[in-house]
C-alpha cells in the first residue's frame, strides 16, 4: 500500500507538469485546429532561460526566494513573448494554407528552437541548483513526500484553476470559446480572431514555461532535446483528455501521469513507454474525441 | 594570368615538398589514429598531444636505432568510416605503428586493414571483441569491459559484502552489456542479484522504478549507464529515503554527476580506471609534469595515458629488438612482462589483450572528494 500511494504521490506530481504543457497543445489545436510541435522546444527553452535568469539573480546576490520569483516572472513573460513571435513568424502567414503546411511549419519550427538552444546553450547536459527550493521531506506513514512535488502540484492546480475561471468567465475566455467553436462566425459578432490566436499562445507559452520551469526545478538536469520527451507525453495528454477540451487537458496529464507510474511501477519499466501508446490507441477505440472531448462536426 | 602563376607556384611546391619527405630516408614513421574532431574531439587530441611529445622526447635523445621518430596523425572523427579511412590513409604513408585509437568502433574497423598490412596496433578501446578477432597486430593498452564486470563483483561482493544487490542499466549496447557481464560475474562468485532492470536513457523519472526497488530492500544499486541518468538515479533514490548504497559504473564518473546528484553525492562507490592524478608511479608524475609544461593543460583523461604506455612499449621493443620488422615486434611485444609503464607495470598476452585490472573502487565523501577504497594486484 506505501508503495502504491508512493507511487501516485510521483505520477501526480510529473502529471501536473505534463497537465500544464498539455493546455498549451489542446488550446491552439480548439482555436486553429493546428498542432503545434513546436510547444515542447518552448517548455525545454523555458527551463533554459530559467537557469539563466537564476544564474543572474544569484549573480546579483538576491536571497532564493526573491531569485525564484525573478526567475518565474522573467521566463513566463520572455516565453510568452515568444510564443506570440513564433505564431507570428511560423503559422500566420500560412494560416489560409493547407493544414499539413502548418503542420511542417510547426516541426520546422520546433528543430530550429531546438538548434537553437543547442547553438546558445551548448550540447552538453545543464544542472539546476539543488538549494534554491527547501528541500523538506515528509514521512508520512512509508510514503516520501518532498516540498517541490507539493509546490508543483499546489502552483499547478491553482493555474488550472484561475485559466478553468478566465476561459469560463471573461470576456476573452468568451472570446476564445466563441473562436474555437467557429472562427468566421466569431468575426462577424466583431471578435478579433487574430487578438484571439495572440491571446492563446501567450496563455499556452506562459503556462508551457512554468511547466518547463517545473521540470528544471524537479529533475534539475536539462539537455536540449527534452523539449521533444516532454511535448510527445503532453501531446498524449491532451489526446487522452480530448484535444481542444481545456479541462480535458488537465485530466489528461494527470491521467498519464499516474498512469506511466503505475505500469513501470507494477507491469514493467521496461514496457511503460509502448504500453502508454497502447493505452492511448484503447482510449481512441472506444472514444475516438478522447475522454472529455465532444464530438465536432467536421466542417466540409 | 598572374593567377595561373600563382596555381604553378604552388603545384609546383607540392611536388617538391612530397618528393622531399618522401626521400627523407632514415625515419621511423608512427601513425596516430584518433578522433581530432567530433564529440571526442578533446580525448583525440589528448593522444595525438601525448604522441608528439614523447617521440620529441627521443628524438631529443637521438631516435631509436640512429633514426629519428616522425608522426603522422590522421582524424576518425570517432566513426567506423574514418577508422577504415585513416588505416589506409596510414598504411600508404608508410608507418610501422599506430596509436589509438580512443573508441571500440573506429578501432575494430581499422583492425583488419592494420592486420593485413602488418602495421602494429595499439588502442585504449575498451570492447572485449577486438582481441577475439586474433590479429597478431592488435594490442590494447587499457583493459576490456568484461575486466569491469569482474572487478565490480568482486567489489561489490568480497569487498562490501552486500547481500541484496540491485543491477541496472539503460539500453545501450555498452551499458546493457555491462550489466549483463556484471550479472554473471557476480553469478559466479555467489552474488545475491534480486533485481536486475533497465531505463529509459534521458527519461528523467526514476521514481517509479526505484519506489518499485524500494519495497525489495536492497542493500546497494548498481549502475551500468552514464552519469546524465546515474546522477538523477542517485538524486531520486536519497529523495524517497532509499537507503541503499550506489555503486555507479565508469561513464557515472564525471563532474556533471555531482551536480546532478548534489548533496547525495557524498557515499556514492565510483569504478573506474584510476584519474591520471591519482597514479602512484613515478613515471606518471614525470609524464603529467611534461604534458603540462608543454600543453599548460592536464591531458583530458587515463585514456591518453593508456596509449602513451602502448606508443612506450612499442618504442621500447625497437629499441630492444634492434629492427622495425613488425612481426618481430609483435613477437616480443607478446611476450613482454611487467615493463615499468605510466598507468602500471605492462604485459601483453598472446591475444594482444593487456593483463591485470586496472581498475579502482572510488568513496565519493565530502563534496567530490575521491578516495580509493579498494583496488584489485
Amino acid at each position: 500500500m506505501e508503495i502504491f500511494l508512493q507511487q501516485i504521490v510521483n505520477g501526480l506530481a510529473i502529471g501536473s507538469i505534463y497537465a500544464l504543457v498539455a493546455i498549451g497543445y489542446t488550446m491552439v489545436y480548439g482555436v486553429m485546429k493546428l498542432i503545434n510541435f513546436a510547444h515542447g522546444d518552448l517548455v525545454a527553452l523555458a527551463a533554459y532561460v530559467g537557469l539563466t535568469v537564476l544564474m543572474q539573480a544569484f549573480g546579483m546576490h538576491l536571497s532564493n526566494l526573491w531569485a525564484v520569483i525573478l526567475m518565474f516572472t522573467v521566463t513566463a513573460m520572455f516565453i510568452s513573448l515568444f510564443g506570440i513571435i513564433l505564431e507570428r513568424l511560423a503559422y500566420r502567414p500560412l494560416r489560409k494554407a493547407p493544414r499539413l503546411s502548418a503542420v511542417v511549419s510547426a516541426l520546422g519550427a520546433s528543430l530550429a528552437i531546438e538548434n537553437g538552444i543547442m547553438l546558445i546553450w551548448g550540447p552538453n547536459i545543464k544542472v539546476f541548483p539543488s538549494n534554491i527550493f527547501p528541500s523538506t521531506r515528509w514521512h508520512i506513514s512509508g510514503v516520501v513526500i518532498n516540498s517541490t512535488q507539493i509546490a508543483i502540484l499546489l502552483l499547478s492546480i491553482i493555474l488550472m484553476i484561475a485559466l478553468y475561471i478566465f476561459i469560463n468567465r471573461t470576456k476573452i475566455g468568451t472570446a476564445i470559446r466563441a473562436s474555437a467553436i467557429d472562427q468566421d462566425a466569431a468575426k462577424l459578432m466583431g471578435i478579433n480572431v487574430n487578438g484571439i490566436i495572440i491571446a492563446i499562445f501567450a496563455l499556452g507559452s506562459f503556462l508551457g514555461s512554468i511547466g518547463g520551469l517545473f521540470i528544471g526545478i524537479y529533475y534539475r538536469e536539462l539537455y536540449f532535446q527534452m523539449g521533444w520527451i516532454y511535448g510527445l507525453n503532453a501531446f498524449i495528454a491532451a489526446i487522452i483528455g480530448g484535444i481542444g477540451n481545456i479541462p480535458g487537458a488537465m485530466l489528461g496529464g494527470m491521467l498519464l501521469g499516474i498512469f506511466n507510474v503505475l505500469i513501470a511501477g507494477y507491469v514493467s519499466n521496461t514496457w511503460s513507454e509502448a504500453l502508454t501508446f497502447a493505452l492511448l490507441i484503447i482510449i481512441l477505440i472506444i472514444k475516438p474525441t478522447g475522454i472529455l472531448g465532444e464530438r465536432v462536426a467536421e466542417k466540409v | 594570368m598572374k593567377l595561373k602563376n600563382l596555381l604553378w607556384v604552388v603545384v609546383s611546391l607540392i611536388f617538391v615538398l612530397s618528393f622531399s619527405s618522401s626521400y627523407a630516408a632514415g625515419v621511423i614513421k608512427i601513425g596516430v589514429q584518433a578522433p581530432i574532431t567530433g564529440p571526442f574531439a578533446n580525448e583525440g587530441q589528448g593522444i595525438d598531444n601525448a604522441v608528439k611529445m614523447l617521440v620529441e622526447q627521443q628524438n631529443a635523445k637521438g631516435g631509436l636505432l640512429g633514426k629519428k621518430l616522425e608522426v603522422v596523425t590522421c582524424d576518425d572523427e570517432g566513426t567506423a568510416v574514418g577508422g577504415a579511412i585513416c588505416a589506409r590513409k596510414l598504411v600508404n604513408d608508410g608507418v610501422i605503428a599506430v596509436i589509438g585509437t580512443y573508441s571500440s568502433t573506429p578501432a575494430e574497423s581499422a583492425e583488419p586493414i592494420y592486420a593485413r598490412a602488418g602495421v602494429l596496433q595499439t588502442s585504449d578501446a575498451t570492447a572485449d571483441s577486438l582481441t577475439k578477432h586474433g590479429y597478431w597486430t592488435f594490442f590494447r593498452n587499457s583493459c576490456p569491459n568484461s575486466a569491469e564486470a569482474t572487478f565490480t563483483a568482486d567489489f561489490l561482493v568480497k569487498k562490501m559484502h552486500f547481500k541484496r544487490i540491485v543491477v541496472l542499466s539503460d539500453y545501450s549496447t555498452y551499458s546493457s552489456d555491462l550489466a549483463d557481464a556484471t550479472v554473471a560475474a557476480l553469478k559466479k562468485i555467489g552474488g545475491n542479484v534480486i533485481y536486475k532492470g533497465k531505463i529509459q536513457a534521458g527519461s528523467q523519472n526514476f521514481t517509479p522504478i526505484l519506489t518499485k526497488i524500494k519495497a525489495m530492500n536492497p542493500d546497494v544499486i548498481y549502475f551500468s549507464g552514464y552519469y546524465t541518468d546515474g546522477g538523477l538515479i542517485r538524486a531520486q533514490q536519497v529523495a524517497l529515503g532509499i537507503k541503499a548504497a550506489f555503486v555507479g559504473g565508469d561513464s557515472n564518473d564525471n563532474p556533471e554527476f555531482f551536480k546532478l546528484a548534489g548533496k547525495s553525492a557524498n557515499g556514492v562507490y565510483m569504478i573506474n580506471v584510476p584519474r591520471p592524478d591519482i597514479l602512484p608511479y613515478p613515471l606518471a608524475k614525470e609524464f603529467l609534469r611534461d604534458y603540462q609544461a608543454k600543453y599548460h593543460m592536464m591531458p583530458p583523461s587515463i585514456w591518453t595515458l593508456f596509449n602513451a604506455d602502448g606508443l612506450r612499449a612499442i618504442m621500447y621493443a625497437i629499441e630492444k629488438t634492434k629492427t622495425t620488422d613488425t612481426k618481430k615486434l609483435a613477437a616480443f611485444l607478446h611476450n613482454l612482462k611487467n615493463f615499468p609503464g605510466i598507468t602500471g607495470p605492462i604485459t601483453f598476452t598472446k591475444d594482444g589483450e593487456r593483463a591485470g585490472s586496472r581498475f579502482m573502487a572510488y568513496e565519493i565523501y565530502n563534496n567530490n572528494q575521491y578516495k580509493v577504497v579498494y583496488k584489485e594486484d
